[in-house]
Order: structure tokens, then C-alpha cells, then sequence
């Protein structure tokens, strides 16, 4: 056989390092990587990806059966949910604040700060915690959060556009991680970026959320997203190298293919190992892509990526 | 700098340097080095920062009355001597200083008050907030990073009456200002005129009471510094960056009220060196120039000679004043119209059928004219419709209107009025039952009868531009003004003289040469598909896609200062010819990822620019020709180089340098830059028909400058030839001059 030699790129670019937790809460880092995903003979990819299991601070509506099926009765509990997840082999827990959304409970402050401190207390993993995606609703849970884990380093999310100097001075103030997402587009998701550090929040304090789009429903847009941010910030752009995240699971289990079981063809299998899988593939082709933390609901999709990335990463 | 203020300011840093002396070596021997000092609110929740500006500007930590001496030492170092009589430079420096040692003598006071249990101040009865707290100072933060609260306004003395007190501060409050209390003026305290008025004050209603001396105007400086602590990342002792970071991100001010002493003036010298400019409402000496603050330092208003018709009214634009002088954007936060407003509505089109009234059209008098005048000129916000209103006129009519923007701003200038102005079209679209159309003098508005009979009136164009020109273009508009005409010789006489203005602007934008200015724009919008294309916008040529001018990126740039539009500082020239700078060049090569090393400008055979996918127009040389062939995006015929636009696109596109082939406006073919360095547009041999109509007039004149006035009739295009050779004789037979320049290759 004749030898073959593999072509090695040399970036100039390196994606910043950011830890999450830590004091008495485990900590991780993420990012850190001078090379394309997973291309071990080319640079180096210090931090493995993690995974992180999401965790609702009321009774999730409208959720799968066989989501609800591999949680039970700890779905009501947003602390007993984040210790059931620890089993399930999370590194991170990624607490949603439904209940704040208007249409869903509307729920304010108060009930964010006890969700927030529940989670924080029953686990001792790096939290990231995410709004209910109602921008006016995000500023007011997230800031109440942020107060509840000061000093605990935990994500905020998200932090748009439209609100990021409100994330941002709470991220500055408690010392957390902001969660700068924008719609599936390189220029808005690098001045959202140059903002937050504008505002005064340091590069190794923000994560970049790109929108995720699922397997069959834009997913070849956030790759491609992805792929040209990660590529910019090795090629040397300090303001496109923040790590990235995924909400993998909330995309995924959102689409039919996840959510039918009667009448589609007999072709598509079974249901709920179907939607494993769409949940699966979304995951590994965004770790591909870059993606420094993906955010899953099932636990078996848990496991089944957790393997993925052991075996992408050599260990 | 003003002696008067001067003299007056370190007279009273010294003053009041000597009373915290005097109190620390009483207290010192009364209580002893080890009694302890706690900054804390009338509630007893305190701060972890010691006493603050000492510690900010220092990093030294006072949390013992023994841990004064330093402070102490240290205010009395920055003390110079009074000024003599017949001493007349300026004194910015050593007044500065006084106010350093000012705050630190006042904070020295404050702390000792403290350790003797004299502190909130206690009056009548009435307990005095003292310091903020370190929970309110962090709740309060977020809302002035995220910039819901601006700043605050450090209310000194008492106004002239108990009604006045109360209107100044309630503006203050609608302008999102909080309010800190403190001084007094004659035997008063604003803090009296608000109690006696009944007015709530507390942490709960944005008003806080410091005391009612001058000293305890220190807790503001307090607050600010530990504001920069807990959102700024800034380390106590940095006294730069804080003092730089509440200059720029702290709309605080100085209200002072009543006549101002020694102390006062001192006072406002600290607050000074934040970058908190003082507004007077008494005859004190202006200090205008910018400087230490972002704009004025002390600005004189004499109450009673503010125009208004009562003092309430007057009240009001001292305030009005005051959020100018600190530079304050106000956010409107919907449009106040009695239809829906949203870009849903932009596309809606008003049939004859549903018309209630339209503006201008055919054989109508309407134009829209946007213009610029001094700050002072402009009332923000003044609604007025001179002639009747739209109910004098019957269902279907056709009424004359002139619509007059007059808008103010520090950062405004001349050349971003047009800018404003084009968007009048896509502002007044976005409200429900109203559709524009056209610009300038062919503006051509109708209003449906459903926008009509829920109550929108002529009056309510004005609240679409006022709002939206704050909202969008708060960064280069200070103040808005509308003035609309509905009397046709009103109308008439104004448009004769907005022609002029369009005129001048029309000259204006053919004399901006790409020599006449040191920077151009770049724009990186579309690196979303195209990662390694940089476009490089110069006064001669319009971005390729034709929607950005430099004017336009100019403007965009002052908007979004992060956005894809930055400026290019040319640099050392490398070729004039060509059109090579080292500014542009390094900067290309830093935003194309490093693909791009080198862009002549001028050139098409040489690095000519990239494409990103956007181009109107893609411009490819035919050798057989010896000259270039344009094909325009709507142009679907073959062309000569056996192309469509398509796949000529594909291959030009993607941020690519191809020699030879480039993408482009169509308006840059009339340009006097248009290829210069390969003769301009005499090489052009064939030009997509719908081009050469769309732009007759334009290209006729271009042809005339360059000396070939019948030049048009030697291009060919798709109606004539679709191959080279069917284009060869066609050039043979016209004598088109490309045939006989210079060879391209």
C-alpha cells in the first residue's frame, strides 16, 4: 500500500476555553479546540463535547409518551428530574423555565428563583438555565435566577439580540455564562457577540446558541451555520470563537416524525425508537458540525451519544 | 475653564478638606483608631465596598476610622493653592484635583458621621435614605446596563417652588431617570418641597434622599463607582476605567438648584472627573467645550428665562435640557397611532374603492423633505399640520401636502439627511391602511378609509417618523420635528424650495469623489454565504448588490457601530492608478479570512474585487473584442461569452478573485471610476438591453463626459448578438473604439 499524507490544515484561530460550575459545584470546560471537530492528527481538542439533559421547572404539556415513560413521576419535580438525569449520565443539567412563558403559566420571579434553587441544590453538576423564550419573560426569571446562582457560574440563555444588555449586566454581576443565540445567521450571531463584549462581558463568559434546526427541518442550515463560524474562528476571529450549544432535544422532538405513531408508513419503524434516533442524528451530525454542548431530552439518546463521542474522541 | 468656578471650586475643596480634618483628629480622639466605619441605608443593608470613591479611585479599604488617615493625607496632596486675583490661565487641572479631594474629604465626613451613629440623617422627624445599598445598587445596575433607566440625576438645592420641585421630578422620572436628593438652597430642601407636596420617595419610586447638606451628594459618586465594580468588571483602584466607564455608560447629571457656594461648586468638580456635567437653573459662567464630560461641563439655564408659558412649562424643558447636555436617547416603545403598525403591513396596496383621501399621485402636489438644523431650533416631538386637517376634505379627494422633517443631533450631519429621508417611505408603509409610494417630490401617499375612521389623521404621519427616527436612528437624531402643509400655495412654495435642496444634494453626490475623502466602507452582510468576500464601498462605486452607497454605509456605520458596514481608512497609497491602498488592502485580508492579500480597486485585470452572489451586474472581458461585456441579473438571453448571468454568476461568485470577470452595480458603469485603469466605458462592446433603457439618460451623459457621445449606439446586445461572432461585424460595422484601444491581454 502506498502511503498516503494526510494534509494538515494550520489554524492561526483557537475557540475560547469556558468553565461552567465550579466553587462546590463540579466544573467543566468546553471549547478550547485548534481544529476542526474531532480531527485529532490536526490540533487539539482538549475538551470533549458534553452533554447535557433537560429539565423542566413544571410538568412538561404536550410531551411524548415515551418521553414522559423514561422520566416518570420526577417530571413534576424539577430537582428529583436534575438527579434522575445525574443517573442518566448528564455532565450538565439545563433547567428550562416553562412555566414562565405566558401561554404556559406565566409564571414570574419568585417561582423561578425556587425552581432554580431546587435544581442547584439536589445536583452538584454545572446548570445552565434557559427563559421561556419570551424575551420580557427572560429578562425578569433569568435575572431572578442569576441572583439565586451567584457565584455558581451557571449559563443564561438566551440572551438575544433584543435583550443581551439585560443578560448580559446580570452575567457580569453574579459572574455567570450568557447564551447568545441568534436566528441561523454567521454576521448576527458575531455582533451579538462584539455586543456582549461591548457591554463588558468577557469572551470566555459567552456560548453561542445558532438555532438548531432538526433532522428534516433545517438541520443542514445550522450545519452549515456552524461549520462557517467554526471555520472563521480558527481562522483567527476572536469574536466567532465562543463555544457552541444545541437544543437538540427540544428540535427534535418537536417534529412529526417524532411525535406519530399511527397512520405513517410501516417503513418508518417504531415510534419511540424512531424518535430516538431523529434525536440521535441531530446530535451527532451538530457534534460534527462543532457543537461544544448538546441539550437532550430522552436518556437513551443520552447514552447513545455519549458512546458517539467516545469514540470520536479516542477515549 | 471658568476662573469664577475655578477659584470657587478649590475654595471649597479646601474648606471642606480642613472640616474632615478637624472632625477625624476629634473622632480619633473621642473613639479611639479601632471604632468601625459601615456605609449603610436607613435600613441598615450596607455595601461590601467600604466607603466607595475612596476606595474606586484608590483601592484603599476604609473599614476603620484609623484607616482615614490615608485618605485624608491624600486628599490634602491634591490641594493646590487658590488662585490669585490677577491669575487668568485655566485651572481644569487643579480643579479636577479640588473635586477628587472634595469627594474624598466628604466621604471622610460621611464615614465618621457613620462611626458616631450620625448617619442617615434625621430631620424632623423624617429619616434620610443615607448610601444605597449593595441589593439596590445591583437591581438598579441591570436596568442601566440594559439602559431601561439611563442614569441618574443628582437633584442639588430646591427649586423655586414646591410645584416646580415636584414637575422636575416627575419628567425626570418619565425620562427613566433616578432621582437622588440632596442640598439645599436658601434654607430649603428639595427634599422639604417634595415631602410637603406628599410625594412618595424610596428605593420603590426611583427617588432616593441622600441629606440635606452638599456633603451627602458623595453617596452618588458612591453609587456610580460601585456600579462600574459590579457591571463593569473593574477593579477597585482602576480609577480610569471607572471614571472612563461612567463618562460613557452613566447618563448621570448634576441638577443644581438655587444658588451654588463654594461647596457646591466643589461637589460638581468631582462629579465632574465621572464625566457628570452639571446643569445650573441660576447665572453661572458656562463651561462648554467637551472634555472631561462627553459633552458640556456646566451649563447655565436662569429659571425665569426659560421660554414657557407658566414655570411647569419651563420646569419641563430644563429637564429636556438637561437629557441633551448628558446625551440621553429616549426609546419610544410603540408607535402612538390609532391603526396597527408592523412591516406587515408594508406591501399593502389602498384600492380606489377603500380610498378616503391621497396625497399627491397623478396631478397631485405631495413631497416629503427631511432637513437638518441646529439643536436649539428643534422642539423633539412638535406635531403641527398647518391647513386643515383631512375631515375639510370629501371621500376620494386629492389633497396637497408638503411633509417637513426638521431633526436634530449631535451626530448629525448634512450628508445623512437623504438617508433619513428615504425612509420615510418605509416607515409611513408600515401602518395598516396606508400606502406610499415614490420619494422627494413624486411622494404619493394614500389613506384608506378603515385608517381613517378609526381615527388616523394627517397629524399621525408625524408620530410614524417621530417615533421611528428615535427608535431607528436614535444614534445620529436627537430631536424630530414635523411640520405638514395642506394648503396648495404653501405646498408649492415649499416644494420650489426642497427642489433646490434636491438639487444641491444631486450635485452634492456627483462632487463626492473617491480622492475627496480618507475612508471608505466595507461591507461583510453577506459573509453569512459567502465567508471571504469583502465588498469595499467607495464614493465612485456602489456596493455590487446597488442597495449600499458609501453615504449610506457612512450612515449605517454611526448606527450600528458593530455592524457590517466599518470604515476603511485608505492608507498609504500603493498605485493611484490602479486604485491600491495599504488601509484596504490589510483590511480586506483580515475580513476575508485571509484568502484576499491584495484588490485594486480601479482594476479589472488586476486583483480586481470580489462577489459575494448580490451583484446586479457581472462584467467579463471578450478578447476577440478587445473590450468587456455587462449582463444584468434580469437579463436572461446568452451572452457573447456563452453565458448566462447565472452561470457567469456561479463562477464569479463566492467571494472568488477572477481577473477578467467581475461583479458590480449598474450604476457603477456611469461612474467616472468605471474601469478606469482599462479605459472606462469605451471598452464596453455589448450591455443587457433592459440596462442600457433603464439607465438611458445616465449612460448618454457618461458617454458624452468620456468623449464618445454615440457610443450607445455601438453596444451591442442580446437583440443583436448572442455569440462573439455575431458581435465582431456588428463592431466592425459601428467602429466601436474598442477595437482599436490599447490590447486587454
Amino acid at each position: 500500500m502506498p502511503t498516503v499524507e494526510v494534509p494538515i490544515e494550520k489554524w492561526t484561530g483557537k475557540i475560547h476555553e469556558v468553565r461552567l460550575g465550579g466553587n462546590s459545584r463540579k466544573s467543566v470546560v468546553v471549547g478550547g479546540e485548534t481544529s476542526l471537530p474531532f480531527l485529532h492528527f490536526e490540533g487539539s481538542l482538549p475538551h470533549r463535547p458534553l452533554i447535557a439533559i433537560e429539565v423542566q421547572d413544571s410538568e412538561p404539556r404536550g410531551w411524548s409518551p415515551h418521553l414522559v415513560a423514561a422520566w416518570g413521576d420526577v417530571l413534576h419535580d424539577p430537582g428529583a428530574w436534575a438527579k434522575k438525569a445525574v443517573e442518566f449520565g448528564a455532565d450538565i443539567i439545563a433547567l428550562r423555565l416553562r412555566s414562565a412563558h405566558p401561554e404556559e403559566g406565566n409564571t414570574g420571579a419568585k417561582e423561578a428563583k425556587r425552581a432554580t434553587d431546587k435544581v442547584l441544590s439536589a445536583v452538584d453538576l454545572p446548570v445552565i438555565i434557559l427563559g421561556p423564550e419570551v424575551a420580557e419573560k427572560d429578562n425578569e426569571v433569568l435575572v431572578a435566577a442569576s441572583e439565586v446562582a451567584r457565584g455558581q457560574r451557571v449559563a443564561l440563555g438566551n440572551c438575544l439580540e433584543k435583550n443581551h444588555r439585560t443578560i448580559a449586566a446580570a452575567c457580569i454581576a453574579d459572574g455567570h455564562v450568557a447564551i447568545a443565540k441568534t436566528p441561523i445567521e454567521i454576521n448576527l450571531a458575531k455582533q451579538l457577540n462584539i455586543l456582549l463584549c461591548d457591554v463588558g462581558l468577557s469572551p470566555d463568559s459567552i456560548l453561542m446558541d445558532p438555532t438548531t434546526g432538526a433532522l428534516g427541518y433545517g438541520l443542514e442550515y445550522t450545519f452549515s451555520v456552524m461549520e462557517r463560524l467554526r471555520l472563521s474562528a480558527l481562522g483567527g476571529d476572536a469574536m466567532t470563537a465562543m463555544p457552541m450549544i444545541c437544543t437538540v432535544g427540544e428540535e427534535s422532538w418537536r417534529q412529526k416524525e417524532s411525535k406519530v405513531s399511527e397512520g405513517v408508513p410501516p417503513s418508518w419503524g417504531a415510534h419511540e425508537e424512531r424518535a430516538i434516533i431523529w434525536e440521535e442524528i441531530t446530535a451527532s451530525m451538530l457534534l460534527n458540525a462543532g457543537a461544544d454542548i448538546v441539550v437532550l431530552r430522552h436518556p437513551k439518546t443520552a447514552a447513545l451519544v455519549k458512546a458517539t463521542i467516545d469514540k470520536l474522541m479516542g477515549s | 475653564m471658568s476662573r469664577f468656578i475655578a477659584t470657587s471650586a478649590i475654595r471649597g475643596a479646601h474648606s471642606v478638606v480642613k472640616q474632615a480634618e478637624d472632625m477625624f483628629k476629634d473622632a480619633l480622639e473621642k473613639l479611639g483608631p479601632d471604632v468601625p466605619i459601615n456605609f449603610a441605608d436607613k435600613e441598615g443593608v450596607g455595601t461590601t465596598y467600604y466607603l466607595p470613591v475612596i476606595y474606586g479611585y484608590s483601592g484603599h479599604k476604609v473599614e476603620k476610622l484609623g484607616d482615614l488617615t490615608w485618605p485624608l493625607e491624600h486628599a490634602k496632596s491634591l490641594l493646590a493653592p487658590i488662585p490669585s486675583e490677577n491669575l487668568w490661565l485655566p485651572y481644569l487641572g487643579e480643579t479636577a484635583d479640588a473635586g477628587v479631594a472634595t469627594l474624598f474629604a466628604e466621604e471622610i465626613i460621611e464615614g465618621i458621621r457613620f462611626a458616631k451613629g450620625e448617619q442617615p440623617e434625621v430631620r424632623n422627624g423624617y429619616k434620610f435614605n443615607g448610601p444605597i445599598s449593595d441589593v439596590q445598587t445591583r437591581s438598579w445596575g441591570i436596568q442601566m446596563v440594559d439602559g431601561s433607566m439611563p442614569g441618574f440625576a443628582a437633584v442639588i438645592g430646591a427649586a423655586k417652588s414646591n410645584e416646580v420641585a415636584v414637575k422636575i421630578v416627575r419628567e425626570l422620572q418619565s425620562k427613566g431617570q433616578l432621582v437622588f436628593l440632596s442640598s439645599m438652597s436658601n434654607g430649603r430642601s428639595i427634599v422639604d418641597q417634595l415631602l410637603e407636596e406628599g410625594v412618595d420617595l424610596g428605593y420603590h419610586t426611583f427617588t432616593v434622599p441622600f441629606g440635606t447638606d452638599t456633603i451627602s451628594v458623595v453617596y452618588a459618586a458612591g453609587y456610580a463607582s460601585r456600579a462600574t465594580f459590579s457591571f463593569g468588571n473593574i477593579k477597585p483602584g482602576n480609577w480610569r476605567e471607572m471614571l472612563l466607564y461612567n463618562k460613557f455608560r452613566c447618563f448621570a447629571f448634576a441638577l443644581c438648584l438655587g444658588p451654588m457656594d463654594d461647596l457646591k461648586w466643589a461637589t460638581g468638580a468631582g462629579a465632574i472627573t465621572y464625566g457628570f456635567p452639571a446643569i445650573c437653573d441660576t447665572v453661572v459662567p458656562n463651561i462648554l467645550p467637551t472634555g472631561i464630560t462627553k459633552y458640556e461641563h456646566v451649563v447655565s439655564m436662569p429659571f425665569d428665562d426659560i421660554p414657557g408659558r407658566d414655570d411647569l412649562e419651563r420646569a419641563e424643558r430644563l429637564v429636556q435640557r438637561c437629557i441633551e447636555v448628558r446625551g440621553i436617547k429616549i426609546k419610544i416603545p410603540s408607535v402612538p397611532i390609532p391603526v396597527a403598525y408592523g412591516p406587515a403591513f408594508e406591501g399593502e396596496v389602498v384600492r380606489r374603492a377603500d380610498l378616503r383621501c391621497e396625497f399627491g399621485g397623478k396631478g397631485g402636489t405631495c413631497f416629503e423633505w427631511l432637513t437638518m438644523k441646529d439643536m436649539d431650533e428643534v422642539e423633539d416631538g412638535k406635531i403641527e399640520v398647518i391647513g386643515p386637517e383631512l375631515d375639510a376634505f370629501e371621500v376620494g379627494a386629492r389633497i396637497p401636502l408638503g411633509i417637513v422633517v426638521e431633526v436634530a443631533g449631535r451626530k448629525m450631519v448634512k450628508d445623512f439627511e437623504p438617508v433619513l429621508e428615504r425612509q420615510i417611505h418605509h416607515f409611513v408603509n408600515g401602518a395598516e391602511g396606508i400606502q406610499h409610494v415614490g420619494q422627494r417630490d413624486i411622494t404619493w401617499i394614500r389613506l384608506s378609509k378603515s385608517a381613517v375612521d378609526r381615527g388616523f389623521r394627517i397629524k399621525h404621519l408625524g408620530d410614524i417618523l417621530h417615533t421611528n427616527l428615535h427608535n431607528d436612528f436614535g444614534a445620529i437624531v436627537d430631536k424630530v420635528q414635523i411640520t405638514f402643509y395642506t394648503e396648495l400655495d404653501k405646498v408649492e412654495k415649499l416644494r420650489e424650495k426642497a427642489r433646490g435642496v434636491y438639487r444641491e444634494r444631486n450635485e452634492r453626490i456627483a462632487g463626492l469623489t473617491d480622492e475627496a475623502v480618507d475612508t471608505y466602507y466595507s461591507c461583510t452582510l453577506c459573509q453569512s454565504f459567502a465567508p471571504n468576500h469583502v465588498c469595499i464601498i467607495n464614493p465612485e462605486r456602489t456596493g455590487l448588490c446597488g442597495a449600499y452607497s458609501w453615504l449610506d454605509c457612512r450612515a449605517a456605520f454611526e448606527i450600528k457601530p458593530t455592524g457590517p458596514n466599518q470604515p476603511v481608512p485608505k492608507g498609504r497609497c500603493i498605485d493611484p492608478v490602479k486604485g491600491e491602498w495599504e488601509g484596504v488592502n490589510n483590511f480586506v485580508y483580515d475580513h476575508s479570512n485571509r484568502n484576499v492579500e491584495r484588490f485594486t480597486i480601479y482594476s479589472l485585470m488586476d486583483s480586481p474585487m470580489t462577489t459575494c452572489g448580490c451583484c446586479e451586474c457581472v462584467m467579463i472581458i471578450i478578447p476577440e473584442a478587445n473590450g468587456v461585456m455587462i449582463v444584468n441579473r434580469d437579463d436572461y438571453s446568452v451572452t457573447p461569452c456563452g453565458m448566462t448571468f447565472t452561470t457567469l454568476m456561479g463562477t464569479v461568485g463566492g467571494g472568488l478573485q477572477s481577473p477578467g470577470m467581475m461583479g458590480h452595480a449598474k450604476l457603477y458603469i456611469t461612474s467616472k471610476k468605471f474601469i478606469p485603469v482599462e479605459g472606462g466605458i469605451k471598452r464596453v462592446v455589448w450591455l443587457s438591453k433592459n440596462v442600457k433603457e433603464e439607465f438611458a439618460e445616465e449612460l448618454r451623459e457618461a458617454c458624452e463626459r468620456e468623449g464618445v457621445p454615440d457610443l450607445m449606439d455601438k453596444i451591442a446586445d442580446a437583440t443583436i448578438a448572442t455569440t462573439v461572432d455575431e458581435l465582431l461585424p456588428f463592431l466592425e460595422e459601428k467602429g466601436h473604439p474598442a477595437l482599436t484601444m490599447e490590447p486587454l491581454m
